[in-house]
C-alpha cells in the first residue's frame, strides 16, 4: 500500500458516516410528511376511519415522528430494516435483498460488455480517424443508442421469440437462454457514450510527446498503441466506471416490466406508488451507500496512480 | 493501414474475451440455483412452440396479479389478493360458476325467525389442507368468525360485510368479549343470529371474511401463519415469491371434487404477456383495448382463441353536489346527457365495454332492465346548462382520476371533448396517485372523479346498499337522499327475494336521476385462452374457478 494511504481511506470512511445519518434524516422525514399515505392505499375504497388507525397503530404509524425514527434506526443497526407494507409480512430485506441481487448481475454483466464494446469501437475509431470508418463506427452505436427501449424491446421480443423461436420470454433466471435479449437491451445502448469519450481521449494522447517519442525509438505499432495510448486513454475512465456501479445494481424499470424479470427497478417504481415506507428509505439507503463507496473507490484508485492527490490530501 | 488491422484485431480479440468473460459470468450467477425458477415440471426446460409443451403437463400456467395484502381472508380488500384467497380457503357457502350460493363447509342451511336466524348444516368430510388434516366443525367456523371481529386483527371488511351479526360490532367496537350472534349447536350445526332480517346475508358470506382458517396454527405462528396459510379450499398455496410467482397444488381431498390440474402457477411479474401467450409460455391472457381490433381481425389466428363475457363493474363518474357547478342538478344533467357512449364504445373502443344502463351491472343477478340512465341528448343538454344558474359563467372545472401520471385514456378524452363540443365546457383532467385520489374522495374534496366499482358478492345490495344508504360505512361518495334510504332500507329487511330486487331498481333510478353519479360503461372481460385449456368457467366475478379447468388436446 502507498504511505498515507490507509489514512486517507480512514478519513473519507470517517466522512461518510455523518452524510448517510443526514440522508437517512431527511428521507425519513420527507416520506412521513409527504401526502402518501400506505394505509390509504391498503384500504382503498374500502377505508374507514376506525379500521384505518388500527392499522396505523400495528406499523407505529400513529406516534411523533422523531419517535418512530429512533426505532427505526435501533431495528436498522440490529439490521432489522422493517415490513413491507405492499408485500405485507415480508421483510423487506426479503424483498429487496434477491431482487438487488438479480438487478446488480444484470446490470454488471451488461457494464461489462458495454465497456469492452465501448473500449474497442473508441479505439478503433481513434486509429481509424480520417477514414470514412471513423464516423461509420461511432454514427452505428449512436444510432442503437438512438432507439428508444420500449421500441426495441417489443420488435426483439417478436423478432427472436415469436418469429425465430430462439428464446423464451419469461423470467426463467440466469441460466436460461432467454436472459439474452434482457442482457442486449441493457448493454448495446451504453455502448455509444463510452466510444465516444475513449475514442476523444485516446486521439488527445496520440498527440502527446510520450506517443511520438516511442514511436520514434522504433517500437512496433502494437506496443505503442497498447502500452502508450492505450493505457494512457483509459485512465479517464476510472470515473465513469465508477460512477455507473451505483446504477447497475438500480435495475431498469422498463426492461424488467416488459421482460417480467423481478429486480428491483420495477419494484422501488411500485414501493414510491404505493408508498412502501421502508422499503423505500431501504433502497434510498443502500444507493447512497453505493454512491459513496464509489466515489472512495475512485479517489483511492487515483491516489494510487498519482500520488500527488494523497499527499495533497494530507496537507489539507 | 497497418493501424487499421491492428485495431480491427484488437476488435476482434476485445470481442472474443468478451464472449468468454460473459460465458464466464453466467456460469457463475447460476451456480447459485437459488433464483432459477424450476422449468416447468418434468424438467423440460422452456415450452416449445408447438403447444405440446404447454398442453402436454398438468399445470396451468396464468397471469397473476401481486397481491394487496397478506393471504389471510378477514385482510383481503381487493381482487387481487381474493383471487387467491377464494382458491386456498372456503366458508360456508361458494358461489358456482353461474354466479349461484352453493354449499361449500355447508351442505344445507335453513333461514327462521322471520329471515333473522340463519342454520347451517355442516359437510363432515370438510378437511384442512395440510397439519394433522383435522375435519373441520362448527367451532372453526365460529372461531374464524371471532377472529374476524377481534379489534386486534383491524379486519377492513367484517363490519361491512359481517355487521348484521348480533354482537359483532359491540366485539369490534371491543364492548363485548365475543360475539352473540354466532352459536355452536354441535359439531356439525351453526346458528348466526341477525339484527335485522336479511336476505342477501347469505351472498355476504360468499366474501372471503368469513372464511374458515385454522386455529391451531394461527396460535402456533400468529406472525407467519399467512406465508404457508392452511384452508380447505380447492388448493393449496405451494410457493410464494413476491412480484415473482404463486404456486397453488391441489387439494386432492377437496370435498366438492377434486381439481383437475396439479397445480396452477401464477406469473407476478408481468412482461408483455400477449407476447408470451403467443409464444406459448401462458395458458391465457387478457386483451387489453388497445389490440382488440387486430386480434378481432378474422385474419388473424388469435381471433379463434378469443372470448369476452360480460363483468360485474360499472365505471361512473362522481359529481360533488357541494361544488360548484355541480351542486346545480341541471348542470349534473346536462354532463350526464351529453356523453355519447354508444359512439365512443363502437368508433373508439371497438366496443370494449358496454354502455351502462345503470349503477348495477347487467349481468348481476336480479338487475331490472326497467332501470334507465340519462340518454344522449345534445339538444336538452343545451338546454339544461342555458337554465342553469351558471348559464352566463361556468366556474374552472377539474376532473380526477386515479393515475401515475400517464396520459389519461382515449376514454377519458373522448368524454372530454363531448362536454366541449356539446356544452363548450372545458373540463381538465388531472391524474393524481391513488393514495391521494382516494383522500381527496373521502374529503369530498372534488368536483369530479372518474371512479368504479366492482361487485364482491353477487347482489344488487352490494352497488346500491353499500355505496349510496347514508349510514353505510362504504358510502364513500357521501351520497344522502331520504326517499333513497328509505327505499334501501326496505330492502335491506325484505325477505321476498323479487320484492327486494324491484325495491332496488326504485332506488337505483332515483339516484341515477339525482345525477350525481353518472354511470358510463359496464365491464367486459376479454381473453384469450388456449384451445386446450377446457372447462375454465367465464364468471363475471372472484370465484373459486380453477378446480374445473381441464388441459387437454380438444
Amino acid at each position: 500500500m502507498a504511505p498515507g494511504l490507509a489514512g486517507y481511506i480512514v478519513r473519507r470512511l470517517l466522512w461518510a458516516i455523518p452524510v448517510l445519518f443526514a440522508i437517512s434524516v431527511i428521507v425519513f422525514y420527507m416520506l412521513r410528511l409527504a401526502p402518501g399515505d400506505p394505509v390509504d392505499t391498503l384500504l382503498g375504497q374500502r377505508y374507514q376511519e376506525e379500521e384505518a388507525a388500527l392499522i396505523r397503530k400495528k406499523y407505529g404509524y400513529d406516534r411523533p415522528i422523531h419517535v418512530q425514527y429512533v426505532k427505526y434506526m435501533q431495528n436498522l443497526l440490529r439490521g432489522d430494516l422493517g415490513i413491507s407494507t405492499r408485500h405485507q409480512n415480508f421483510t423487506v430485506s426479503e424483498i429487496i435483498l434477491p431482487k438487488i441481487w438479480v438487478s446488480a448481475r444484470l446490470g454488471f454483466i451488461a457494464l461489462v460488455i458495454s465497456f469492452f464494446l465501448g473500449i474497442a469501437a473508441g479505439i478503433y475509431a481513434a486509429l481509424a480517424r480520417g477514414t470514412f470508418l471513423d464516423p461509420l463506427t461511432i454514427s452505428f452505436w449512436l444510432a442503437i443508442d438512438a432507439v428508444p427501449i420500449f421500441v426495441a424491446i417489443p420488435f426483439l421480443q417478436w423478432l427472436f421469440a415469436i418469429k425465430l423461436d430462439l428464446v423464451g420470454l419469461g423470467w426463467q433466471g440466469f441460466t436460461s437462454a432467454n436472459i439474452i435479449l434482457p442482457i442486449l437491451v441493457l448493454s448495446l445502448p451504453g455502448t455509444a457514450g463510452i466510444a465516444r469519450f475513449v475514442r476523444a481521449s485516446v486521439i488527445s494522447v496520440m498527440k502527446e510527446d510520450y506517443v511520438r517519442t516511442a514511436r520514434a525509438k522504433g517500437l512496433p505499432e502494437r506496443i505503442v498503441v497498447i502500452r502508450h495510448i492505450a493505457r494512457n486513454a483509459l485512465l479517464p475512465l476510472i470515473t465513469i466506471i465508477g460512477l455507473s456501479l451505483p446504477g447497475v445494481a438500480g435495475g431498469s424499470l422498463i426492461v424488467e416490466q416488459l421482460f417480467g424479470i423481478p429486480g428491483i427497478g420495477a419494484e422501488s417504481f411500485e414501493a414510491v406508488l404505493a408508498p412502501d415506507f421502508d422499503v423505500i428509505l431501504a433502497l434510498v439507503l443502500f444507493g447512497s451507500v453505493l454512491f459513496v463507496l464509489a466515489n472512495i473507490l475512485i479517489d483511492i484508485l487515483y491516489a494510487v496512480i498519482d500520488p500527488r492527490i494523497r499527499l495533497g490530501s494530507q496537507r489539507g | 493501414m497497418s493501424n487499421r488491422m491492428l485495431a480491427l484485431m484488437m476488435g476482434v480479440v476485445a470481442f472474443l474475451i468478451l464472449a468468454v468473460g460473459v460465458v464466464f459470468v453466467i456460469a457463475l450467477a447460476g451456480g447459485g440455483n437459488d433464483d432459477t425458477t424450476p422449468a416447468s415440471p418434468g424438467g423440460s426446460d422452456r415450452p416449445r412452440s408447438s403447444a405440446g409443451g404447454i398442453c402436454a403437463g398438468k399445470s396451468l400456467i396464468v397471469p397473476g396479479s401481486q397481491p394487496n395484502t397478506v393471504l389471510d381472508p378477514i385482510q383481503v380488500v381487493d381482487v387481487s389478493t381474493s383471487e387467491y384467497v377464494v382458491e386456498i380457503f372456503g366458508g360456508l357457502v361458494t358461489l358456482d360458476p353461474d354466479l349461484k350460493v352453493v354449499g361449500d363447509i355447508a351442505e344445507s342451511w335453513e333461514v327462521s325467525n322471520g329471515g333473522r336466524t340463519y342454520t347451517f348444516r355442516l359437510r363432515d368430510n370438510v378437511v384442512f389442507h395440510t397439519g394433522n388434516q383435522r375435519r373441520v366443525t362448527a367451532e372453526d367456523v365460529k372461531y374464524s368468525i371471532e377472529r374476524a371481529a377481534d379489534p386486534a386483527n383491524a379486519s377492513p371488511t367484517v363490519v361491512a360485510y359481517l355487521g348484521n351479526i348480533v354482537g359483532l360490532k359491540d366485539r369490534f367496537q371491543g364492548r363485548a368479549p365475543s360475539v352473540s350472534g354466532v352459536k355452536v349447536i354441535d359439531e356439525r350445526t351453526l346458528q348466526i343470529d341477525l339484527l335485522e332480517p336479511s336476505d342477501y346475508f347469505i351472498f355476504e358470506l360468499t366474501y372471503p371474511v368469513s372464511f374458515v382458517v385454522d386455529r391451531q396454527q394461527i396460535e402456533a405462528d400468529p406472525r407467519n401463519w399467512t406465508r404457508n396459510p392452511n384452508g380447505t379450499g380447492p388448493f393449496r398455496l405451494a410457493e410464494f415469491k413476491p412480484a415473482e410467482r404463486i404456486r397453488l397444488v391441489k387439494n386432492s381431498r377437496y370435498h366438492l371434487g377434486a381439481p383437475k390440474v396439479d397445480e396452477v402457477i401464477f406469473q407476478l411479474g408481468g412482461g408483455s404477456l400477449l407476447t408470451q401467450y403467443q409464444n406459448d409460455e401462458i395458458h391465457l391472457t387478457p386483451v387489453p383495448a388497445s389490440l382488440l381490433d387486430s386480434i378481432l381481425d378474422g385474419s388473424n389466428p388469435l381471433s379463434k382463441e378469443y372470448r369476452s363475457y360480460r363483468g360485474l363493474a360499472t365505471f361512473y363518474f362522481t359529481l360533488n353536489p357541494n361544488k360548484p357547478p355541480f351542486d346545480d342538478p341541471k348542470v349534473r344533467q346536462a354532463f350526464a346527457m351529453s356523453i355519447d357512449r354508444e359512439t365512443i364504445n363502437t368508433v373508439l373502443l371497438f366496443d370494449y365495454y358496454e354502455v351502462a344502463g345503470g349503477i348495477v351491472p347487467g349481468a348481476m343477478p336480479g338487475r331490472s332492465s326497467s332501470v334507465k340512465t340519462y340518454p344522449y341528448d345534445p339538444q336538452r343538454a343545451k338546454q339544461l346548462l342555458s337554465e342553469s344558474k351558471y348559464a352566463a359563467s361556468m366556474p374552472r372545472i377539474i376532473l380526477t382520476y386515479a393515475g401515475s401520471g400517464a396520459a389519461p385514456g382515449d376514454l377519458l378524452v373522448a368524454i372530454q371533448e363531448n362536454w366541449q363540443k356539446v356544452l363548450g365546457v372545458t373540463v381538465e383532467l388531472q391524474a393524481i396517485d391513488s393514495a391521494a385520489f382516494l383522500r381527496e374522495q373521502r374529503q369530498a374534496n372534488f368536483q369530479i372523479q372518474s371512479d368504479g366499482w366492482s361487485a364482491d358478492y353477487p347482489d344488487p345490495e352490494n352497488f346500491l346498499g353499500k355505496l349510496f344508504a347514508s349510514d353505510s360505512p362504504l358510502n364513500y361518495t357521501k351520497y344522502k337522499n331520504p326517499e333513497v334510504d328509505a327505499l334501501l332500507k326496505q330492502a335491506r329487511v325484505e325477505t321476498n327475494r323479487e320484492r327486494r330486487y324491484q325495491l332496488y331498481a326504485q332506488a337505483e333510478q332515483k339516484i341515477i336521476d339525482d345525477a350525481t353519479v353518472i354511470p358510463t360503461f359496464w365491464s367486459v372481460e376479454h381473453m384469450l385462452v388456449k384451445p386446450c385449456v377446457q372447462g375454465l368457467p367465464d364468471a363475471p366475478m372472484t370465484i373459486p374457478r380453477y378446480r374445473y379447468v381441464e388441459i387437454k388436446e380438444p
